[in-house]
């Protein structure tokens, strides 16, 4: 494996050579995606144009043996876009056409490289919507999206990436070109697009996704109720989706959150909060007016001691304004900080909630909880200062509480992936046949292992050769005394 | 059929796996549901009601699913023609008129446990509503037909039951019209089919005044008369003796209905119960890619 000039020439025959970046400075503007500890300089960057020039991409570098990884925006928090140091990256960026708007399907055909915002900007004139809202909507990808099946705080009630993708055009590692789904998917046959769909592009490269846009609500209210300690916003969050309510989105957040946000932006939310729970809830009038009621009911019976509700959407910004920028005020309060992203079962949320407080207490760092708490989906934000020393603690911190989560039952991830950030972790998830299958599954489409290795699956390389600490998967946990 | 003797009939995860492993090793080949059955596997695992969850062996029947969760106010989203069992529902991606809103199974499984044609358990997903660790190959086995492992147990995403529900059906000369004004509207129904030729029914779930309401909006767009259950019975029998399943692109719903003699169409989805048999054979790099992955997955080939 080696990227001659030869081969810089070919790459330049068949994109232009404007479109293959070899030169060292330009290289280091992909050398890390979002999660930025984890660097690693590719040998090129190249900037193909349509699906044809990927799959001949794909089969130049099957060719010379080279490993590729695909990448939209670069927003990703798991380091899905790690390169691979003399490998290339696929920069995706210079596909972000939208191809098809077809309303009268409810579906919208586009390349990977446009922004998540985008898709919505062109059809919100018409009332629709498309759904999954991942905090960086802005500049991230639909192709990003579809490698992560990535999820936001609307997706509660809406689903996630891969309950809005109907069909794409997948280049195989191999070099071919193949549909899965199409406007429709229903076919009689194992759902591939299911599997493909969050494989963070290890099983091919994505080059035209369909999508399914939704119709915009008749109407839209938000709002937020104040506690007094965070247990008890944990406990109205199961209460209100054990009561039958499925709100657009049920977010939380901490007072260690809402002091920075206030910092940050002084969104002017209720003195003396512990947490605040936020609740929208979208549908049709008479269907959001009971459920707002019953909401507000519920969480005053819990202790809420102010709820507030939005009249306009002036009003409705302003309460997610604290949310939205939930990560960027952890500035204004922490010179670092490592975003986590575990899920728990809801009803599991107030003692995890709890169990977090101790860790960072034993650790000696900051813990800001700020999370999609409707479907169990923690983004603890540990607090440190790399300046100090404090980086291998806080490390250890958000893996604690990770073992945590999966001790309750839960995930490893909810929505960023697993990357390179936590492929050493799979183990405790996962048991070694559980892990073995998925390695077969990924040789099936890929068995040169040339498409974004080292993601997802723990190596010897990455993570030694001692097992993780494997906790019994919980499906399998169930009913284990019958077994022995 | 093969004799009940020569049926394997495991009673539970280690049992499957040994028998599949036996197969397996004496070089027998299995078929999912004819010489290897899942009645012993009926239990259920784990119901978590605060967390809509539930945890399944795949040899259980929704109707038994339906009774044990209704005391709690829950239901599995799922409602195909029959009584078929999870694992039937997951295997042959099997679903009924509540798809419109609710999706398919691949939409409502959240994790499965698989025994592979050598005895290889192996999990994938979870038990949470929101997981993105590891392929999904919970999703991969939906519409897989046993082919590609057996599925043991399934972890499903629960809905509550709704407070109230009903129905409006309308008899129209343009159903594909009538559809598409429902879509193209705000109301939010859980059930939208076409009886074709002729008649669009519509369900809403939900409070009573939000229901009432929605009735009235729809029926302002296509008229019609509030009707019982009988038409989604009607829905779904007639689903049950299709034999094919024709897909479109929604907007084709006028087109497609045109060249059908009668059909239970779902226009959101794109799909057809049609009473003939339809082709459909995928392209050859995808047949390419699911013997591939038949291969890594069941090398053996053990399964049928």
């Amino acid at each position: 494996m080696a990227f001659s000039p030869a081969l810089t020439t070919e790459f330049g025959a068949l994109l232009g050579d404007e479109h293959v970046i070899v030169e060292p400075d330009r290289l280091r503007v992909y050398d890390c995606d979002g999660l930025t500890g984890w660097r690693s300089t590719p040998a090129a960057v190249l900037l193909p144009a349509s699906t044809a020039e990927v799959q001949e991409i794909v089969r130049l570098c099957t060719r010379e043996g080279i490993p590729w990884v695909a990448r939209g925006a670069g927003t990703g928090l798991s380091g899905g876009a790690l390169p691979v140091a003399d490998g290339v990256v696929i920069a995706l960026t210079r596909m972000n056409a939208i191809l098809e708007v077809d309303l009268a399907s409810q579906r919208v055909v586009v390349q990977p490289g446009v922004t998540n915002l985008e898709v919505t900007r062109a059809v919100e004139a018409d009332g629709f919507f498309y759904a999954p809202d991942p905090s960086s909507q802005q500049v991230c990808t639909i192709g990003g999206n579809v490698a992560e099946n990535s999820g936001g705080a609307h997706c509660l009630k809406n689903g996630f990436t891969v309950n809005h993708v109907t069909g794409v055009t997948l280049v195989l590692p191999g070099g071919e070109v193949v549909e899965l789904g199409g406007k429709v998917l229903d076919e009689e046959r194992p759902d591939l697009l299911g599997v493909v769909v969050g494989s963070e592009g290890t099983l091919g490269v994505v080059t035209e996704i369909t999508l399914r846009v939704v119709r915009t609500p008749a109407t839209v209210t938000t709002m937020l109720a104040a506690f007094r300690s965070i247990t008890a916003a944990g406990e109205a969050c199961s209460r209100v989706i054990a009561a039958g309510v499925t709100p657009a989105a049920l977010e939380m957040m901490d007072r260690l959150t809402i002091e920075a946000a206030e910092q940050a932006f002084n969104p002017g939310y209720p003195d003396g909060a512990q947490a605040l729970l936020l609740v929208e809830l979208d549908g049709v009038v008479e269907q959001v007016d009971h459920d707002a009621h019953a909401v507000e009911e519920l969480c005053r019976s819990l202790g809420a001691f102010e709820v507030r509700v939005a009249r306009d959407a002036d009003e409705r910004r302003l309460l997610w304004l604290g949310r939205k920028g939930a990560f960027p005020a952890m500035g204004r309060i922490s010179p670092d900080y490592y975003v986590q992203d575990g899920v728990v079962p809801r009803t599991r949320l107030p003692e995890v909630l709890e169990r977090i407080e101790e860790l960072s207490r034993e650790h000696g760092l900051r813990v800001g909880n700020v999370f999609h708490a409707g479907d169990g989906n923690l983004h603890p934000l540990v607090l440190y200062d790399s300046a100090t020393g404090e980086t291998e603690r806080a490390k250890e911190l958000a893996d604690a509480i990770l073992l945590a989560c999966l001790d309750a039952g839960g995930s490893l991830t909810g929505e960023h992936g697993i990357g390179v950030d936590k492929a050493c972790a799979m183990p405790g998830m996962f048991s070694e046949r559980d892990l073995e299958v998925f390695a077969r599954l990924r040789a099936a489409f890929d068995p040169e292992g040339l498409a974004n290795p080292g993601k997802v699956l723990p190596t010897p390389r990455l993570c030694g050769e001692v097992p993780g600490p494997y906790r019994t998967h919980p499906l399998e946990r169930m009913g284990l005394a019958e077994r022995f | 059929m093969p004799s009940a003797s020569e049926q394997l009939r495991p009673t539970s995860l280690a049992e499957a796996s040994e028998a599949l492993a036996s197969a397996s090793a004496g070089g027998r080949q299995v078929r999912i549901g004819e010489t290897l059955v899942t009645d012993g596997l009926t239990r259920i695992l784990q119901h978590e009601a605060g967390d809509l969850t539930c945890t399944v062996e795949a040899g259980l029947r929704l109707s038994e699913l339906r009774a044990a969760l209704a005391p709690h106010g829950q239901r599995l989203s799922l409602d195909p023609p029959g009584d078929p069992t999870v694992g039937a529902c997951l295997a042959a991606s099997l679903s009924g008129p509540l798809r419109h809103r609710f999706g398919t199974p691949r939409d409502l499984v959240l994790g499965v446990t698989l025994v592979l044609g050598d005895g290889t358990i192996a999990n994938a997903g979870g038990t949470v509503v929101k997981n993105v660790a590891g392929y999904d190959l919970g999703k991969l086995v939906c519409g897989s037909r046993g082919s590609l492992g057996l599925i043991a147990r399934a972890s499903l995403r629960l809905h509550p039951l709704p407070r109230s529900s009903a129905t409006l059906v309308a008899e129209v000369n343009d159903p594909a019209g009538a559809a598409l004004a429902i879509l193209r509207s705000q109301v939010q129904p859980s059930a939208l089919d076409v009886l074709h030729p002729g008649r669009v029914a519509v369900l809403f779930e939900g409070v009573a005044p939000a229901v009432e309401a929605q009735i009235a909006a729809a029926r302002a767009l296509v008229g019609g008369d509030v009707a019982g259950d009988e038409v989604w019975r009607e829905s779904r029998e007639r689903q049950g003796r299709a034999l094919g399943r024709l897909r479109f692109a929604p907007r084709d719903l006028r087109n497609t209905l045109s060249t059908l003699r009668e059909a239970v169409a779902r226009p959101s989805a794109g799909v057809a119960y049609v009473p003939d048999r339809v082709g459909g054979v995928p392209s050859a790099g995808v047949r390419q890619l699911q013997r591939a992955i038949k291969d890594a997955l069941d090398p053996g080939a053990v399964l049928a």
